[in-house]
């Protein structure tokens, strides 16, 4: 049973239009005279504000109805028609995609709004908010989608957004370069998603090929079909949400503005993978062999990027590794069948890791785009409320208890060891206090201690009220976000699991309190282990440490950037010159050149006769006509 | 009697393809054009003496509708193209020269 609203299309809709709009003006005025920033950011941010209302609406609309008929839909038009392939541009909002939908709308309005005080200045502000609008449009229809394909234009849409706004300060070839690769990275992740689309439709695409009709059907999935689209479609989430081999975008896009960052890492694109797997969880709940790779390169992920995460020198690097590590916890979390921890994680980590990465801008904006912790220190008393919301922030990464990011976080590790997987867990715990110790390493360096620049010290100051009014709605959130999904041992009721069960096949493992105590008792004896190392070695003064052997070899990320330069760069380039060089021109081009030649050769053959003087093209004429009448009159018989 | 007029008709016929294909003078092409119109009328009325029928007279008046029309056209293109070059020579028309 499901219920038609038109207002569902309207959400995507509201911020595509305002990127069309801002960004017609911007054509229009690019030239001559600036339009004013207050018009370009009223503009950009009425339509996700708007959406972020319609998104609420259709939560309330959902809670409305009994829990197995929370299925609104509404049917734009039919896109097209293939034999038995019928695609219709058509919305879903199920429990799933409208809690998706909440924070994807309200992160994304916090960091539109943050926007208009950090790009304040910039000459191309018009052409930002008109990217961040078609960015935030993409990913809801990423999410509101009703069935793959729909689903993949959001996915390509966002893929676009990110490469358009990584490289938004083009100028500098670094950022252009960082945008290519995201770009590039994400493409051959795309490829396994449509092929992994194409597997699906062939197994079971002909009774419809929307979620709802893809799961009525899905037990007609052969196993070895199955196992091919999970893992197909992985490959997908791996180059969107930066996993193992694909993870090596998302440190790199550092180089966009900041509130980009803090989009791609929040609310936007990286989320996308999760959310693809949990929307898909009723094939990966049929091929539990697929889920087992899926939580392996989660934790793997999640356990590297740590480790590089604690060697980073830039502010915005190690969030990104703290992001990359998250989203192995997610993985890991749909891995082990537990989709609604998994798509949690992303919930409450939208809050906290949108926080800190407008924190961090925050920061940076103070010290003239000075992004080295290095050269911070002390920041405590210039950034008062910058440092309490980062404080949050960091305490909500890192899992301290009562923060969301303690109840989400081991709600996954719980659900790991339950589901027998204990290898995952004791990695995502040793993860965890790795995390704490990273995450605060930044914060004692960067607001703790003396002064490293004395001179950026003097000049650095609280920013303006447009910047920090998000960063405290988000401190709130990221501190309450947890509160939604109380596990039972603490007396809740864990709403959000009961909220996203219609539409997740998942299977809850029996409640162990011995089983619950140990993981919740591991991650805590995790994050004190953790945070009071970085207590210890980075509240002192303390100056920036040379890298020696095994540290040195993490501070370069274990060399896997060039790593993929020499193996599959290099390589790569090698052949596309070969191409280049020997098949186009010998091969291919030449058959094309040689009948030119032929075709040139009879010209030359026939151009004599065009002389070009009327009078002997009249001669022509008479011959002509002689020779015609002759042959008449002979075949007349005269 | 009429192959007398038939033979000056293929005479004056002939001389106007000379003229067409030897002369240079846009304005002597032309009257030569004109020349070859009206042997071919000369033809026409002679033939239609032969055979006793009104037919050839007919043609011949509506080549001569023909030729005046054609005459207006012909000479506003030529003064057009003295315009555009202020020569007559129509070798220097040989845009089509390959």
């Amino acid at each position: 049973m499901t219920h038609s609203v038109t207002y569902l299309g309207f959400i995507p809709l509201l911020p595509l239009a305002g990127a069309l709009v801002v960004g017609l003006m911007y054509l229009a005025t690019c030239q001559g005279k600036q339009i004013s920033e207050k018009i370009y950011g009223i503009l950009g941010c009425v339509g996700p504000v708007l959406s972020f209302f319609m998104a609420v609406k259709v939560f309330f609309a959902l809670l409305a109805l009994p829990a197995e008929e929370r299925f609104l839909t509404h049917k734009a038009f039919t896109w097209f028609a293939v034999g038995d392939l019928h695609v219709d541009m058509g919305f879903l909002a199920d429990p799933l995609s409208s809690l998706m939908l909440l924070f994807v709308t309200f992160v994304g309005s916090l960091i539109h709004i943050y926007s208009i005080g950090y790009m304040a200045g910039d000459k191309r502000f018009g052409k930002f908010f008109s990217y961040l609008n078609l960015f935030l449009g993409s990913m809801l229809i990423l999410v509101l989608g009703d069935g793959p394909v729909v689903m993949f234009v959001g996915w390509e849409g966002v893929g676009l957004c990110s490469y358009l706004l990584i490289s938004f300060w083009s100028e500098d070839r670094e950022n252009v370069v960082a945008g290519n690769k995201a770009f590039i990275v994400n493409r051959i992740g795309d490829l396994g998603f449509v092929l992994g689309m194409a597997f699906l439709f062939w197994g079971i695409g002909a009774g419809g090929f929307d979620y709802l009709s893809l799961k009525a059907n899905a037990h007609q999935l052969t196993a070895p079909v199955g196992v091919i689209v999970c893992l197909l479609l992985f490959v997908g989430a791996t180059g969107k949400s930066a996993q193992i081999p694909l993870y090596v975008w998302l440190p790199d896009a550092m180089a966009g503005p900041t509130p980009v960052s803090a989009l791609i890492h929040a609310a936007t694109m990286v989320t996308a993978g999760v959310y693809m797997v949990a929307r898909f969880s009723f094939i990966y709940a049929q091929v539990p062999a697929a889920g087992e790779v899926v939580a392996w390169i989660g934790i793997l992920t999640a356990l590297l990027a740590a480790i590089f995460g604690m060697f980073q020198n830039d502010i915005k690097k190690i969030l990104a590794y703290s992001t990359v590590s998250q989203l192995g916890y997610m993985f890991a979390g749909v891995g082990v069948a537990a989709y609604s921890a998994g798509i949690f994680h992303v919930f409450t980590h939208a809050f906290f890791k949108a926080l800190l990465f407008l924190g961090a801008g925050s920061v940076i904006i103070a010290l003239h785009h000075q992004q080295d912790i290095w050269k911070m220190g002390g920041l405590r008393a210039k950034m008062p409320i910058t440092y309490w919301t980062m404080l949050i922030g960091g305490l909500a990464l890192a899992g301290c208890p009562p923060f969301s990011g303690f109840i989400s976080k081991d709600e996954i590790l719980y659900s790991a060891l339950a589901n027998g997987h204990v290898m995952i867990w004791m990695i995502g715990v040793l993860v965890a206090g790795m995390t704490a110790y990273y995450t605060f390493r930044m914060i004692f360096i960067v607001f703790h201690g003396n002064p490293r620049d004395q001179e950026a010290y003097d000049h650095a100051h609280e920013s303006p009220k447009v910047m920090t009014v998000p960063l405290v709605i988000l401190a709130i959130g990221s501190f309450f976000a947890g509160s939604a999904n109380i596990p039972a041992i603490f007396g809740g009721h864990q709403r959000v699991s009961h909220w996203l069960a219609p539409s997740l096949v998942e299977h809850h493992p029996h409640a162990s309190v011995g089983l619950e105590i140990l993981a919740i008792g591991a991650s805590i004896i995790a994050f004190v282990i953790g945070i009071s190392i970085a207590y210890r070695k980075f509240t002192v003064a303390v100056e920036e440490p040379e890298y020696q052997g095994l540290q040195k070899f993490a501070y370069h990320k274990f060399y896997v950037d060039e790593l993929y330069h020499k193996v599959i760069v290099v390589p790569y380039q090698f052949v596309g010159k070969a191409i280049t060089r020997v098949i186009e021109p010998y091969v291919t081009d030449a058959p094309v050149q040689a009948s030119g030649w032929l075709y040139r050769m009879f010209g030359l053959a026939f151009k004599v006769v065009q002389v070009g003087y009327v009078r002997i093209y009249a001669v022509y004429m008479v011959i002509g006509l002689s020779i015609l009448s002759l042959l008449i009159s002979r075949s007349l018989n005269f | 009697m009429v192959s007398h007029y038939l033979s000056l008709s293929i005479i004056l016929f002939c001389l106007g393809i000379l003229g067409v294909v030897s002369r240079r003078n846009v304005f002597i092409v032309f009257m030569s054009i004109e020349l070859m119109l009206n042997a071919a009328n000369l033809g026409f009325v002679a033939l239609s003496r032969l055979h006793v029928n009104m037919d050839g007279h007919v043609l011949a008046l509506m080549v001569m509708a023909v030729a005046a029309a054609e005459a207006a056209l012909a000479l506003a293109v030529i003064i057009l193209l003295h315009k555009h070059k202020g020569n007559l020579d129509t070798n220097i028309f040989s845009l089509l020269k390959g």
